[in-house]
C-alpha cells in the first residue's frame, strides 16, 4: 500500500473548482426555476392549471415572475409572428444568465398548423437556442409538467447550454435573424 | 482682540469696498467678499466660543452690546452658513442685474446679524431686525420675481411693527430699554399682550402657519445663492425672537392639567403642530424644488415652535439641535438645487432628469442633507427629534405627537421627490452634453456642510455641552450626555454607535456584493418595457405629478391660507377707496355733501 | 465592544436563517389552504441563493449603491434586535425610534437604487410604498406612544419585561384597541395584502424590483426577509411581551407570521388612495381613543 506521507495531497485545478462552484450552482438553479409569464400563443392556455391547484409547479420550485431580468426561463408558448419574434428576442438578451427556453407546442418545432403562413417563423431554433421542446397541438398539461421536468434533468447533465451556444455562435443567430426580419430593433418611427 | 463692534464696522466698510470692487470686476469682488466673512467668522469662532469677545463701544455712541450664550450660538450657525454661500457669489453674481450691489447688501446683512444677537438693548435688537430685512428685501428681487419681495417685507413688517408695540410697551413699564429688566418686568395683561405681539413677531419671521404664505414664495424666487441663507439662517431670527417670548416670558394663564403646560404654551404647540402637518402636504404636491424646499423650512420651523412651547430641558435641547441641524441640511440642500439651476437654468422638476450621471458630487451633497431632513440616523436631524419625541411622549400631548410622526414620516416623501425626479431616472437629452460637474470652488463648501452635518450626527457631545450652558442661561437645568450616549426621558442613544453598525452592516453588505459574479453595464434606456423599443427618454422619465394618488385627496383645500390674505388684502384696499371717495374725491355731490354738514356742525347751537 | 459586534452579527444572521424558514413553512401552509400541495420548506434558500449565482445586469454605481446601502441599513437595524432579555448585541441601546428610522435608511437605499435604473415603474412602486409608509406609521406610533408613556422606557427589552413583570398583562390584552390597530400596521409594514399596492405584480410590472435580477435581487431578497424578521419581532416585544427563552420566541414568531399571513391570502389587493383613506379613517380613530383612554383615564386591563 502507497504510504500518503511521500505523495503530496491533489490539489484542486482552477477549472476543477468552478466546476464544482457550478454544480452547487445548478442544484440552486434547477430547484428554483422562474419563469416568465410571456404568453405568446394558444399554447398558453395550458399554464394555469400548471400554475395553480390542477398541477401545481410550485411544488417543484417554479413560479411565474414578472419581468424578463428577474426570470431564468422564457417559455414560448405557440406560433411566433414576425412581430412577436422581434419582441421575443429583444426579451431574450434581456435576461439575466443563465436563461434556458422551453418551446411549447409544435409551432417552434417545426411550424406546426401554421407551417406554411407568410407571417409566421417555422424553426425557432434558428434564431434563439431552445433547450427543451414539448411536441403536441397543443400538449396535455401533464406533458408540459414532463417538460419542466425534463429542462431541470438537463440541468442536472449540464446540457441545457442555450445560453452559451447563443453567446458563441452570435453571428449566426444574427443573420438569420436578419434574414428573416429585417431589423431586429425597430428604427424610431416617429423622428425619421 | 476682536470686539463686536469692531467686526460690525469691519463688515460695513467691506461692503462698501465690495461695491466698488465689483463694479470694477465682478469676480475680484466676490472673492473679496469670501474674505472678508472668513475674516469675520474666524474672529468669531476664535473668541466667540471661550466668550472673550470684547463688548466695549468705542466708536457708535448709545449702542451697546451683551455676550451671550445663546447669541453666539445663533450667530455661529448663521455665520457659518454665509461663509459657505459666499463661496457660490463668484459664479452667480455677473447673471444679476444690479451685481454691484449684491455683494455689498450680503455683508450688510451680515453685519446687521452680528448686531441683532449681540445686543442687551431693546432699541437696537429692533434697529438691526429692521436693516436685516431692509437688506435682504433688496436682494430677492434680484432673483426671479419682484412682487417677492414685496410679500416678505410685507410679512416682516408686521411682525416688526407689533414687536416695536411689545417694545414700547416695555419701555413704558420699566423705563429703558434694556432687555434682561424689561422681561423680568411683566406682569399681568402687560404680559399677555407683549407675548402675543412677540409671537407674532417670531411667527412671520419663522413662517410657520398662520403666517407662512411668504415663504414659498419669498424662498423660491430669491437669486440661487441667497435662498440658502434665508432659509438656513435668516429664520433663525424668528425662533430668536421666540426663545424670548416663550422662554422668558411666562404669561399667568391656567394650566392646562392633563399635561402640565400653561394654555398659551399649548396653543402655540398646536399651532405648531398645524404648521408641521400643512408644511409637509404642501411641499408633496410642489413641482419646484426650491419652493419645496421652502415648505420644507416651514415644516421644521413647526418643529422648532414645538421644541419651545414645551416647558422642558430635552426639548429645549432638541430645539437648539434642530436649529443647528436644520441650518446645515437646508442650506446643503440649497446650495445642491443652485448648482444644478446653474448648468441647467431651471428648477422645476417637470423639466429635469438625470442629472446624478454628470454630477454625482451633487448628488451626494443633497442625499446627506436630505437624510439628515428627514432625521434619518446617522445623521444629526435624528438626535433633534428623537429628544423632541421623548419630551412629546414624556408629556403625553398625543395629538402634538401625531403631527410630530406625520411631519417625520411625510418628509421622507417630499425630500425623495427632487432626488427621483431631478437627480435620478432617465437622462435628458437636452442636459447630456451641456451639463457638467459644478467647478471646484463650489464643491468645497458642499463638501464641508456635508461633514458638518456627518458630525452633528455622531459626534454630539460638544453641541450638547454647550446647548447646557444655554441651558443654565436660561435657568433650566442641563440634560446629560457623555461622548457615546444621550440620555432622554425614557431610553438613552448612542449616536457613534449607531453609525458604527451602520458601517459594518454596509461592510458586510459590500463583502457579499464583491464575491459574487460581476454584472454587465447596460445603458438606461435598455429597461423593461414589456418589448416595447423605445426611443424617446422624456416619455419614459417619472417626475411630473410624482404623488398624484396622495395630492388627489386634499388638493382642493390647498389654496385657503393664500385665499384669506388675499381677501384681507381686498379688504384694506376697500377701505382705502371708501376713505378716498368720502375724503378725496373729485365729485361736486361729495363736496356740496360735507359743507352741508360743517355748516350744519358749526351752526348746531345757534338753532 | 467586539463582542457585541459579533453577537449582532450572530442576530441578524439568525434572523435571516429563522424568517427564510418560516416564510418557506407558509407557503406551504398557504398552499395547503388552496388544496394544493407547496413547496419544500427551504424553498425560500433555494430562490436566494440561486438569484446569488446568477449574472445579471447593471445601470450605473448609484444602481449598485443603492442595493448596498439597502442590505447595510436592514443588517445593522437587524443587529440591534433583542431576541430574548438576555440575548441582545446592545444593552440599553435598542430604542424604538432607531428601528423605525434605520429602517428608512434601507427603504431610501432600495429607493434611490431602484429610481436610479431609469424605469418609471420603479418610481412609481417607490412612490406607492412611500404613501403607505405615510397611512400605517402614524396610527402605529400613537400606539407605541401609549405603550412608551404606560411602561416608561422606549428600549423593546425594558417594554418586554415590564410585561412580563407579574400583575401585568401582555399589551395586546392590556391595549385590545391598540392591539388591533397593531395588527392592521404590522401588515402594512409587512407589505401583505390587502396593502401590497407597492409591489402590485400585473399592474406595475413588480414595482421597485423591475430591474434587478442577479446578485442586486438576491440580496433585495434577503434585506425582505430580514426586515420582516425586524417587524414581526417588534410586534413580539411590544405586544406579546418578549419571551424569556428562545423557543417561546420562535412560537410566538411564528403564531404571528402564519396569523398575518393566513389574514392576507384571503384578501384582494388596495389601490394606494383606498390604503391611505383606509388608515386615516377607523384605525387612527381607534388609536386616538386608545390613548386617551389609556394615558389620561388609565384603564387599562
Amino acid at each position: 500500500m502507497k504510504s500518503t506521507k511521500f505523495t503530496p495531497a491533489r490539489h484542486l485545478t482552477k477549472e476543477e473548482i468552478d466546476r464544482k462552484w457550478w454544480e452547487v450552482g445548478d442544484y440552486f438553479r434547477r430547484n428554483s426555476l422562474w419563469m416568465l409569464m410571456y404568453c405568446t400563443g394558444c399554447c398558453a392556455i395550458e399554464l394555469p392549471p400548471a400554475m395553480t391547484s390542477a398541477y401545481d409547479m410550485e411544488r417543484l420550485g417554479m413560479g411565474p415572475m414578472a419581468t424578463p431580468r428577474q426570470a431564468d426561463i422564457l417559455l414560448v408558448s405557440g406560433y411566433l409572428s414576425l412581430k412577436t419574434l422581434r419582441r421575443l428576442i429583444y426579451t431574450y438578451e434581456q435576461m439575466s444568465e443563465p436563461r434556458y427556453v422551453v418551446g411549447l407546442g409544435s409551432c417552434p418545432i417545426n411550424g406546426g398548423i401554421y407551417h406554411d403562413s407568410h407571417a409566421v417563423i417555422n424553426q425557432l431554433d434558428q434564431y434563439i437556442p431552445v433547450d427543451t421542446y414539448v411536441a403536441g397541438c397543443m400538449p396535455n398539461t401533464e406533458s408540459v409538467m414532463n417538460g419542466f421536468v425534463d429542462l431541470m434533468e438537463q440541468i442536472k447533465n449540464k446540457t441545457a447550454v442555450g445560453w452559451k451556444k447563443y453567446k458563441d455562435n452570435y453571428e449566426w443567430y444574427r443573420k438569420n435573424q436578419i434574414a428573416a426580419l429585417g431589423e431586429v430593433d425597430i428604427h424610431d418611427e416617429f423622428h425619421e | 482682540m476682536a470686539s463686536i463692534e469692531f467686526l460690525i464696522l469691519f463688515l460695513v466698510a467691506a461692503g462698501l469696498i465690495s461695491y466698488l470692487l465689483t463694479k470694477a470686476n465682478s469676480f475680484l469682488g466676490s472673492v473679496f467678499t469670501i474674505f472678508a466673512v472668513f475674516f469675520v467668522f474666524v474672529s468669531l469662532a476664535a473668541y466667540g466660543f471661550n466668550m472673550t469677545l470684547s463688548t466695549d463701544v468705542l466708536l457708535l455712541p448709545g449702542f451697546s452690546f451683551e455676550l451671550t450664550y445663546l447669541g453666539v450660538y445663533f450667530v455661529m450657525i448663521i455665520s457659518f452658513v454665509y461663509l459657505m454661500v459666499s463661496f457660490f457669489h463668484p459664479y452667480f453674481v455677473d447673471s444679476y442685474k444690479y451685481k454691484n450691489a449684491y455683494n455689498m447688501l450680503f455683508l450688510l446683512s451680515l453685519a446687521a446679524v452680528l448686531g441683532t444677537f449681540f445686543t442687551d438693548s431693546f432699541l437696537q435688537l429692533f434697529f438691526f431686525f429692521e436693516l436685516i430685512v431692509w437688506t435682504t428685501m433688496f436682494l430677492i428681487p434680484l432673483g426671479k420675481s419682484k412682487s417677492a419681495a414685496v410679500m416678505y417685507y410685507g410679512f416682516s413688517a408686521a411682525g416688526s411693527l407689533s414687536m416695536l408695540f411689545g417694545i414700547l410697551i416695555m419701555h413704558q413699564l420699566v423705563g429703558s430699554f434694556n432687555i434682561a429688566d424689561g422681561l423680568s418686568a411683566l406682569t399681568g395683561t402687560n404680559a399677555v399682550i407683549v407675548f402675543i405681539s412677540f409671537l407674532i413677531a417670531g411667527f412671520s419671521k419663522l413662517g410657520v402657519f398662520p403666517l407662512h404664505v411668504w415663504l414659498p414664495v419669498a424662498h423660491g424666487n430669491a437669486p440661487h445663492p441667497f435662498s440658502p441663507v434665508l432659509s438656513g439662517a435668516l429664520v433663525k431670527l424668528g425662533a430668536f425672537v421666540l426663545v424670548l417670548a416663550l422662554i422668558k416670558i411666562s404669561p399667568v394663564s391656567f394650566t392646562v392639567e392633563a399635561i402640565g403646560l400653561p394654555f398659551a404654551n399649548y396653543i402655540t404647540a398646536i399651532l405648531g403642530g398645524l404648521s408641521i402637518v400643512f408644511g409637509t402636504l404642501m411641499a408633496i404636491r410642489e413641482d419646484d424644488a426650491k419652493k419645496l424646499l421652502a415648505y420644507s423650512s416651514m415644516s421644521h420651523g413647526g418643529y422648532i415652535l414645538v421644541a419651545f412651547s414645551l416647558m422642558d430641558s430635552v426639548a429645549f435641547a432638541g430645539g437648539f439641535y434642530h436649529i443647528l441641524a436644520h441650518a446645515l441640511a437646508s442650506a446643503g440642500a440649497f446650495m445642491a438645487i443652485a448648482a444644478v439651476a446653474r448648468m441647467t437654468g431651471t428648477t422645476k422638476m417637470k423639466e429635469l432628469g438625470g442629472i446624478i450621471h454628470k454630477m454625482p458630487i451633487t448628488y451626494i451633497v443633497y442625499l446627506v442633507a436630505i437624510i439628515s431632513m428627514a432625521g434619518i440616523p446617522p445623521m444629526g436631524g435624528f438626535i433633534s427629534k428623537w429628544l423632541i419625541f421623548q419630551a412629546l411622549i414624556n408629556k403625553g400631548m398625543i395629538f402634538v405627537a401625531m403631527a410630530a410622526f406625520f411631519g417625520s414620516i411625510g418628509s421622507f416623501l417630499y425630500v425623495f421627490r427632487p432626488l427621483a425626479a431631478l437627480f435620478l431616472g432617465q437622462e435628458l437629452p437636452q442636459f447630456k452634453k451641456t451639463v457638467k460637474e459644478a467647478p471646484i470652488l463650489m464643491l468645497i463648501p458642499m463638501a464641508i456642510i456635508t461633514l458638518a452635518s456627518l458630525y452633528t450626527g455622531i459626534l454630539h457631545n460638544d453641541v450638547i455641552q454647550f446647548i447646557n450652558k444655554i441651558l443654565l442661561e436660561i435657568g433650566y437645568p442641563v440634560i446629560t450626555s457623555s461622548a457615546f450616549s444621550l440620555t432622554g426621558y425614557n431610553g438613552m442613544l448612542n449616536p457613534g454607535l449607531i453609525a458604527l453598525v451602520f458601517g459594518i452592516g454596509v461592510l458586510i453588505a459590500f463583502i457579499i456584493f464583491i464575491l459574487l459574479k460581476k454584472s454587465r453595464k447596460v445603458g438606461l434606456m435598455d429597461t423593461y418595457t414589456a418589448g416595447n423599443f423605445i426611443h424617446t427618454e422624456e416619455l419614459l422619465h417619472y417626475s411630473a405629478d410624482f404623488y398624484a394618488p396622495l395630492e388627489r385627496l386634499y388638493e382642493k383645500y390647498t389654496t385657503k391660507m393664500t385665499d384669506f390674505y388675499e381677501g384681507l388684502a381686498n379688504k384694506v384696499k376697500e377701505l382705502g377707496r371708501f376713505a378716498k371717495y368720502l375724503f378725496m374725491s373729485k365729485l361736486v355731490e361729495v363736496g356740496i355733501f360735507w359743507m352741508m354738514v360743517i355748516l350744519a356742525f358749526l351752526l348746531w347751537g345757534e338753532i | 465592544m467586539v463582542l457585541n459586534i459579533l453577537i449582532g452579527i450572530g442576530v441578524a444572521l439568525f434572523g435571516f436563517i429563522l424568517q427564510t424558514s418560516v416564510a418557506g413553512v407558509n407557503r406551504k401552509i398557504i398552499a395547503r389552504v388552496q388544496k394544493r400541495y407547496g413547496p419544500r420548506w427551504y424553498q425560500e434558500f433555494l430562490d436566494i441563493f440561486k438569484l446569488l449565482s446568477k449574472r445579471s445586469v447593471t445601470h450605473g454605481w448609484i444602481f449598485d449603491f443603492g442595493v448596498i446601502m439597502a442590505l447595510g441599513g436592514i443588517i445593522a437595524t437587524a443587529m440591534f434586535m433583542p431576541i430574548t432579555s438576555t440575548i441582545l448585541a446592545f444593552q440599553n441601546y435598542d430604542n424604538f425610534f432607531i428601528f423605525v428610522y434605520l429602517l428608512a435608511v434601507g427603504m431610501l437605499g432600495m429607493a434611490m437604487s431602484a429610481s436610479g435604473s431609469g424605469n418609471p415603474f420603479a418610481s412609481i412602486g417607490v412612490m406607492r410604498a412611500l404613501t403607505t409608509m405615510l397611512a400605517y406609521e402614524v396610527p402605529f406610533m400613537i400606539i407605541v406612544l401609549t405603550i412608551i408613556n404606560l411602561s416608561g422606557t422606549s428600549s423593546l427589552s425594558g417594554i418586554a419585561l415590564y410585561q412580563q413583570a407579574t400583575g401585568n398583562n401582555i399589551f395586546l390584552i392590556a391595549l385590545p384597541l391598540g392591539g388591533i390597530v397593531a395588527v392592521l400596521s404590522l401588515m402594512g409594514m409587512l407589505g401583505k395584502k390587502p396593502f401590497e399596492t407597492y409591489i402590485a405584480p400585473a399592474e406595475i410590472a413588480s414595482g421597485p424590483m423591475v430591474e434587478y435580477g442577479g446578485k442586486q435581487l438576491g440580496m433585495l431578497f434577503i434585506m425582505h426577509e430580514i426586515t420582516v424578521f425586524i417587524e414581526v419581532s417588534l410586534f413580539v416585544h411590544l405586544f406579546l411581551g418578549g419571551a424569556t427563552n428562545i423557543f417561546e420566541f420562535l412560537i410566538k414568531y411564528f403564531l404571528t407570521y402564519t396569523a398575518v399571513n393566513l389574514i392576507s391570502n384571503v384578501n384582494g389587493r388596495l389601490k394606494i388612495d383606498q390604503v391611505v383613506v383606509f388608515f386615516y379613517k377607523w384605525p387612527l380613530f381607534l388609536a386616538i381613543i386608545q390613548a386617551v383612554i389609556a394615558i389620561y383615564f388609565g384603564w387599562v386591563i
